[in-house]
């Protein structure tokens, strides 16, 4: 029996994951309730170590080990890092917000961490086999995620929905990647690859593989029409479960979309494309359409995903070396953009009361000029406001889709993008023009405080020098 | 190869008719005189006032999904067991990192008081 | 026809018939069961293909554990079935425009282009193959990281399902075995020495 000894050593930071979950896991149960902050700090502790040796162990090249289930190139490096900074905020902000409503519990990080560990198998997936296990990985420790408040009846709702339809997208996409194996009898995306760009005689069945892959694709990013989840469940779960939702699985989603639509499928460019086409389009006009009607800011803000995916899609349609860099900086803008007016809304709320709806940033211009001016920094982001990031992600993407001309769909979706800016700015206008409805003082912690300045500043920061975030980017792709 | 599994076969077959012919000879020998009062439901001689399903515990399912997970760990014991001494050592440790993950999870089912019935 | 494509069809057709009642019976405890039989049929089907270790994992696993599971779920959610039936007229032309649409497009992707590469049948092994344990080869060996990863979404399975169902309930009334056995004398009994009153006289 042949059989080659795997490197370890490059799954140190996934090793290392999983060993320091299932230690908070059993250390949490032996803490009393008051010492509950040792297990925030261990998992914040883990999410640092796991970056360090991500760094640590990345090889210059692309390295493939476990018998080419694993592999660690720049791209993986990246996402993964991408993944650790925006984990760890999400357990910054979201510490305050457990404490008021009785959620504090190990659970939620051991949770966490194992989310963050499925998204870092769908990174590094290197074989069909991995990436679907890591989906089911990350999606199981969501749906316990979003149920986590159990006694209020919106989160189970929005738990089982997610369930349900997240169960039938992942069994579409397994379905998928079982007719890919029929067709080549190999589980390894590069043979696959190789496979499809070969036999062009068999390129229907290969495209009605991609079918179903691309519906289980489709269905992470919340992409129409395959969004109905994202506004119930952005709603019912609890604010800092929406936040973790809305930040690092768009990374994980585009990774995903890069390792089976690009290096799985890669040769059948010419089929997805136009399949990408359609769902971009219909996720930008669903998104910024349906969000004008909304007066919850977390559906708001769910609704304001689903065109943000849109535009994501763009970029990964072009199909070009620019375009990939495009969707994956605009992958990572988003992330933050999102933790920044998710975080806004955490800090807005206090033990008994949820800040959900529009009415309650009235006047937050009176209550706090300095955060109001952070969801200002967030807002004009979404809507691409220069000088912000999502101004300049937006025009990297649109600068790519005109590149392989296909200048309508840019016309589109700055079309739509128009339409998009009426309702941030109307979160803006009530902020700054209306008198607040809550004289309360907000009461938020230091750290939080400290995290989201750092957050909205960055947003601005990396509007207007886009070139190091970028230049990453490309790097990652080469 | 299959011949192995005839026996088997035979026992499934022999399985279905012992089923069936005592249920058939039930039905085609017993006497039915049905009248309304044999056919209505009977509840300690009163109307019945309740559904007759009622609710089981959620504990029951707590139950089952724990019996599952360690039920399939043992289902992967079997292959192992028998592709051990071929698999040597990497395969002791990989079985025994397996093991070692799912041993936290009981631990952890244990100390929370999921084995407890209260 | 041999005996084997006989028993082959026969094991078919049981599970094809199944699968059907499992979606149009009425009672759910009864679809449960027809699943149990449609579980069952494959399992048969897959020792034909000399599957032995699948098939026997089938019965142990879906049969044993998780139609358990699906009785108890059906049990406990207490589903009144004509409510479920409700607006399924309603909903039944779109649904069957959708399933149409679906069978169409298949259908028309299968029969004019969907060409499998020819391929021989595989050969039936001899009777020295052991399944398992070419399984058990490869399983350990070259799909390690696979496996660990399996354990992970396992103790997840767990956690979740221990952090969404477990409550305490106060107030309930049972016993404590090892309290119980803890117990030392003078947690129970207490001597109080008093002195013997002298007689009223």
């Amino acid at each position: 029996m042949t059989f080659e000894m795997p490197d370890f050593w490059l799954a140190l930071p996934e090793m290392f994951v999983l060993g320091m979950a299932c230690f908070i896991l059993v250390l949490d149960l032996f803490l009393p309730e008051e010492r509950r902050g040792i297990s925030y700090f261990l998992a914040q502790i883990t999410v640092i170590g796991a970056f360090v040796s991500s760094l640590w162990v990345a090889p210059a090249g692309v390295q493939t080990t476990f018998d080419g289930m694993f592999v660690s190139d720049p791209l993986g490096t990246f996402l993964k890092l991408a993944i650790y900074v925006l984990t760890a905020g999400v357990f910054l902000y979201s510490r305050g917000y457990l404490r008021d409503r009785a959620l504090y519990k190990g659970e939620y990080y051991v949770l966490g961490l194992f989310g963050m560990l499925g998204m870092m198998v769908i990174v590094s997936a290197s074989s069909l086999l991995t990436i679907y296990l890591g989906l089911e990985l990350f999606s199981l420790s969501l749906y316990a995620m979003v149920a986590f408040d159990r006694d209020s009846l919106r989160a189970s709702e929005a738990a089982m929905k997610y369930f349900v339809l997240s169960a039938l997208a992942s069994g579409t996409l397994l379905y998928g990647l079982s007719l890919l194996y029929g067709l080549t009898g190999s589980l390894e995306m590069s043979q696959v690859a190789q496979f499809a760009g070969g036999h062009a005689g068999e390129h229907y069945a290969f495209v009605f593989a991609l079918a179903f892959v691309l519906v289980g694709v489709a269905f992470k990013f919340g992409a129409s029409p395959f969004h109905m989840w994202i506004p119930d469940v952005y709603h019912g779960a609890p604010t800092s479960v929406t936040l973790y939702l809305g930040a690092a699985p768009k990374v994980a989603a585009f990774a995903m979309a890069m390792r089976l639509l690009v290096d799985t499928l890669g040769p059948l460019q010419a089929s997805w494309g136009p399949m990408l086409v359609v769902l971009a389009v219909l996720s930008l006009a669903v998104g910024n359409v349906v969000a004008i009607a909304q007066t919850n800011i977390k559906r708001m803000l769910a609704y304001s995903t689903i065109s943000h995916m849109g535009f994501l899609l763009l970029g990964l349609l072009a199909g070009t070396r620019t375009g990939y860099s495009a969707a994956l900086f605009y992958a990572v803008v988003y992330a933050l953009m999102s933790l920044a007016a998710f975080g806004v809304v955490i800090l807005l709320s206090r033990a008994g009361f949820e800040a959900e709806r529009l009415g309650d940033f009235k006047g937050l211009n009176e209550r706090s000029p300095w955060f109001a001016f952070m969801m200002l920094v967030a807002m004009f982001s979404m809507a691409g406001v220069p000088p912000t990031a999502g101004f300049y992600a937006k025009l990297a993407v649109l600068a790519a889709v005109i590149d392989v001309h296909q200048t309508w769909l840019a016309v589109v979706a700055v079309f739509f993008s128009l339409i998009g800016a009426f309702y941030y700015l109307r979160v803006v206008k009530l902020m700054y023009f209306d008198a607040p409805a809550d004289p309360e003082p907000l009461t938020a912690r230091l750290d939080l405080r400290v995290a989201l300045s750092a957050n909205g500043l960055l947003l601005l920061g990396l509007g207007i020098y886009p070139g190091l975030l970028m230049g990453w980017c490309l790097a990652a792709l080469h | 190869m299959l011949e192995g599994y005839l026996p088997v076969l035979m026992f499934i077959v022999v399985g279905l008719l012992v089923g069936s012919v005592a249920i058939m000879a039930g039905f085609v020998l017993g006497r039915r005189r049905p009248d309304p009062a044999k056919l209505s439901p009977y509840e300690c001689g009163f109307e019945a006032f309740e559904d007759s399903r009622t609710k089981f515990d959620v504990r029951y399912y707590l139950v089952a999904i724990l019996f599952i997970i360690f039920d399939l760990e043992i289902a992967f014991l079997f292959p192992w067991a028998v592709a051990l001494h071929r698999i040597g050592v990497f395969g002791l440790a990989a079985m025994g990192l397996f093991l070692t993950i799912l041993v936290v999870g009981f631990v952890y089912e244990w100390k929370r008081g999921a084995l407890e019935w209260e | 026809m041999t005996f084997e494509l006989f028993i082959f069809y026969l094991f078919a057709a049981v599970l094809v018939f199944a699968a059907l009642r499992v979606v149009t019976v009425r009672n759910p405890v009864h679809a449960v069961l027809f699943l149990v039989l449609a579980f069952f049929s494959s399992a048969a089907l897959w020792l034909l293909l000399e599957a032995e270790f699948l098939a026997l994992v089938l019965v142990l696993v879906y049969v044993g554990a998780v139609m358990v599971l699906f009785l108890f779920v059906v049990m406990m959610l207490d589903i009144n079935v004509a409510v479920l039936r409700e607006g399924f007229t309603r909903y039944l032309p779109v649904g069957l425009l959708v399933g149409l649409a679906i069978v169409a497009e298949m259908g028309l992707v299968l029969v004019r282009y969907f060409v499998l590469p020819p391929g021989s049948a595989p050969k039936p092994v001899g009777p020295d193959f052991s399944n398992t344990r070419m399984l058990g080869d490869l399983l350990y060996t070259h799909y390690v990281y696979p496996f660990e990863i399996a354990a992970a979404i396992l103790l997840v399975a767990i956690v979740a399902a221990i952090a969404l169902t477990l409550r305490r309930r106060p107030g309930t009334k049972h016993q404590d075995p090892a309290a119980q056995i803890a117990v030392r004398r003078r947690d129970r009994v207490r001597l109080v020495r008093m002195d013997a009153e002298k007689k009223p006289e």
